[in-house]
């Protein structure tokens, strides 16, 4: 008798979790294909994304795993995402750890239930795709897009919508307004290096040319620094790996040029 | 009864006018639409209402009525559901008398008010008297850190949206929740390291790198996530130490009172008979665990740590200074734009060259040569400290090691200046997108 019952448990369980009349789950998923016959919204929206559109692509897999019943509550969490985005070191991912939302994220990540939707302040700390991907919208843009703030024009009402979970619509609106400004300034000192050298850099030799464009990536690297910093509220990135430092590219810029200009008058 | 003569009138005369005066002007300057010593030099950005309430937060008129705790809760549970949730599940909610939303920020909705330290303060009055009493220390410490904001000279000067940032961590002088995250407000959240590194990382202050490699650090890496952190930090509590263990021990919220160094920012007697009883007391905290002779050294070790990076710094200081006197920094002072809100600067325009002479804001509107030095001083100097006071023999390392190819460059740059003497091309530091935009807009 025993061991008829332990014979028809599976059956059973799989009858408590799926009900009756859908297929029986799968656990481990082999391609993407299977996952969209009964997840089409999820692939629409995906399809919009940068996931999508990028090489390579960035599928269900990529970021679900293959096991089925794990496939969500995993998912949702930080590591998915920091893998590609250019791991713990890099300043995507570091901008956000050192940000408050990541460091309560860091402590009390193992504390949240990851099965429930990411909407409503479900978690205290928001994860990337709380924001990026809000209430499980699979356009990785539809919520925050990452690059709202390379834009000009201002930050869409759907994207504050988002920080308001928690936050008072004036505090996030400031937050973003100061955020975008501060980034134009950061955005004005590159154009004024990018200026110098034009005006300049024909009359330079090929060795201080090469030295001036390396200082120049230099900067836009601190400039995307600027952003990753408001973006995350990551306060270090906005100024110390941010503003100062371009202020210094800048400076080194205008020196390389004088000095060349002051060796051959 | 003799009479006295007269040149006791005259400078008793002259004081009795000019110290009123003084205190007049001071008065006068901090009154202006910004804050600080050179308020009347800047106009605030909208997001410091927030980084320093005190100074600039407005409620939001357009909600009226006076609410109850209950009421405030019903509301925001629909309108901003983080907030209530971290508030039930904080000590605030679960208290026999809860503290309501109200109790902190008022109850009439068109005058809300953001709370500061002194709200807390009417029922945690022993840690706010220990936070006010850092005061006493002068710099570094969080009681006094929006001043030093305020004050700056490249605070007064950059576009304000700029330097928002500088505010986002100088507001823990006004805000208690910089440490103890609204809406939970948690101790064991503040005892953990990572509740200091928001604000405490980056190329001045490393904190949360070296901490990281140090022994310490890689302890509450690997074992961390096990303790208790509801306890005291207190001997015996905690396997390893962490920010809070050493700097706040017992919980005291005053973090000035220890410290020698103060940031490895200037050179200071570490043997003056002030930081002799600062010495003591951190022997004191390091025989938690360790022999005194133990932590004795490790003073020690700091000490020589600093005298060498003192020794590197003062070449290129001195370097510096001599192509300052022998007029061949280029582009010189006169030659560059001067700081928008620095009055004396475009009467006398002169380098500043390092602490006393406060370099600390001359990173921008600078030769490179100067800037090199200020990274040299400000980035490579301070990590190494940081290192050498965390623990993180790596970083000492690494910041002597970019400290020494800092001071070749310079001397081969002071080479270069010397070869190229007077000779100045037309000049292209004083216009340009950001220095136009810079010079209208502080």
């Amino acid at each position: 008798m025993r061991s008829f019952l332990l014979l028809l448990l599976p059956a059973l369980l799989s009858l408590g979790v799926h009900g009756a009349g859908t297929p029986p789950p799968k656990t481990a998923i082999g391609t993407d294909q299977e996952c969209v016959q009964c997840h089409p919204q999820q692939f629409q929206q995906w399809q919009t994304s940068a996931h999508a559109k990028k090489q390579p692509v960035a599928g269900c897999l990529a970021c679900h795993g293959g096991l089925h019943s794990e496939a969500a509550s995993r998912s949702r969490r930080d590591r998915t995402c920091n893998a590609c985005h250019g791991g713990p070191e890099g300043a995507i991912v570091h901008s956000y750890a050192s940000s408050k939302h990541g460091v309560l994220m860091r402590l009390e990540e193992n504390t949240y239930d990851w099965t429930k939707p990411l909407a409503m302040a479900n978690y205290r700390a928001p994860g990337c795709a709380y924001c990026h991907l809000h209430q499980g919208n699979h356009d990785a843009g539809a919520g925050v897009r990452a690059d709202a703030m390379n834009r000009e024009q201002p930050v869409p009402d759907g994207m504050r919508a988002v920080c308001r979970d928690c936050h008072a619509p004036r505090y996030t609106d400031r937050l973003l307004d100061n955020g975008n400004a501060g980034l134009e300034i950061g955005r004005k000192k590159v154009r004024e290096a990018e200026m110098l050298v034009r005006q300049a850099a024909p009359g330079l030799d090929s060795g201080y040319q090469a030295d001036v464009q390396r200082q120049l990536q230099t900067m836009r690297r601190h400039l995307q620094n600027v952003r990753l910093g408001a973006g995350h509220q990551s306060p270090d990135y906005q100024w110390w790996h941010g503003q100062p430092a371009l202020d210094g590219d800048l400076l080194r810029i205008r020196g390389m040029i004088d000095e060349y200009r002051r060796k051959h008058p | 009864m003799s009479k006295p003569p007269r040149y006791f009138w005259i400078p008793l005369i002259l004081s009795l006018i000019l110290a009123p005066a003084g205190f007049w002007y001071v008065g006068w300057s901090k009154s202006g639409e910004g804050a600080g010593l050179y308020s009347r030099q800047w106009l605030p950005d909208a997001m410091f209402a927030y980084w320093s309430p005190t100074d600039f937060y407005q409620p939001v008129k357009s909600i009226t009525g006076s609410f109850e705790g209950e009421q405030c809760v019903a509301c925001h549970t629909a309108i901003t559901p983080g907030i209530v949730k971290d508030w039930q599940a904080s000590r605030h909610s679960k208290a026999d008398k809860k503290v309501y939303c109200s109790a902190c920020h008022g109850n009439n909705h068109q005058d809300l008010h953001m709370p500061t330290p002194e709200v807390c303060a009417t029922c945690h009055a022993t840690q706010h008297k220990q936070f006010s009493d850092e005061k006493r220390f002068g710099f570094p410490s969080h009681a006094l850190a929006m001043e030093r904001a305020l004050d700056t000279k490249h605070f007064v000067d950059k576009p304000k949206a700029e330097v928002t940032a500088c505010l986002q961590c100088h507001s823990v002088a006004g805000k208690c929740d910089s440490c103890h995250t609204r809406h939970r407000f948690s101790a064991a959240e503040a005892r953990r390291p990572e509740a200091c590194i928001t604000c405490h990382s980056g190329p001045p202050h490393p904190d949360d790198e070296t901490y990281f490699h140090s022994k310490h650090g890689q302890l509450y890496l690997a074992q961390g996530a096990q303790w208790d952190w509801s306890k005291p930090l207190r001997r015996g509590n905690y396997p390893a130490p962490t920010c809070a263990y050493c700097h706040m021990q017992d919980g005291k919220h005053q973090v000035a009172d220890k410290s020698i160094w103060k940031f490895g920012i200037q050179q200071v007697n570490p043997l003056s008979s002030a930081n002799e009883i600062k010495r003591k007391q951190w022997i004191a905290v390091c025989s938690d665990c360790h022999k005194p002779e133990m932590a004795a050294k490790h003073l020690t070790a700091l000490d020589q740590e600093r005298k060498r990076a003192w020794s590197k710094l003062y070449q290129a200081e001195s370097l510096l200074k001599g192509l300052r006197s022998d007029n061949l920094l280029y582009p010189s002072a006169k030659l560059r734009p001067p700081y928008p809100g620095d009055a004396p600067d475009k009467l006398w325009p002169r380098e500043a060259i390092g602490f006393f002479e406060g370099q600390s804001s001359a990173f921008y509107n600078v030769s490179p040569i100067e800037r090199d030095y200020f990274d040299m001083w400000y980035f490579s100097n301070l990590g190494a400290y940081k290192g050498a006071a965390h623990g993180d023999d790596s970083y000492v390392t690494k910041g002597h090691q970019a400290m020494d190819l800092s001071l070749e460059s310079i001397k081969k740059q002071a080479a270069t200046l010397h070869q190229l003497g007077k000779t100045t091309p037309a000049n292209i530091w004083l216009n340009g997108e950001y220095t136009d935009y810079n010079r209208e807009h502080n």
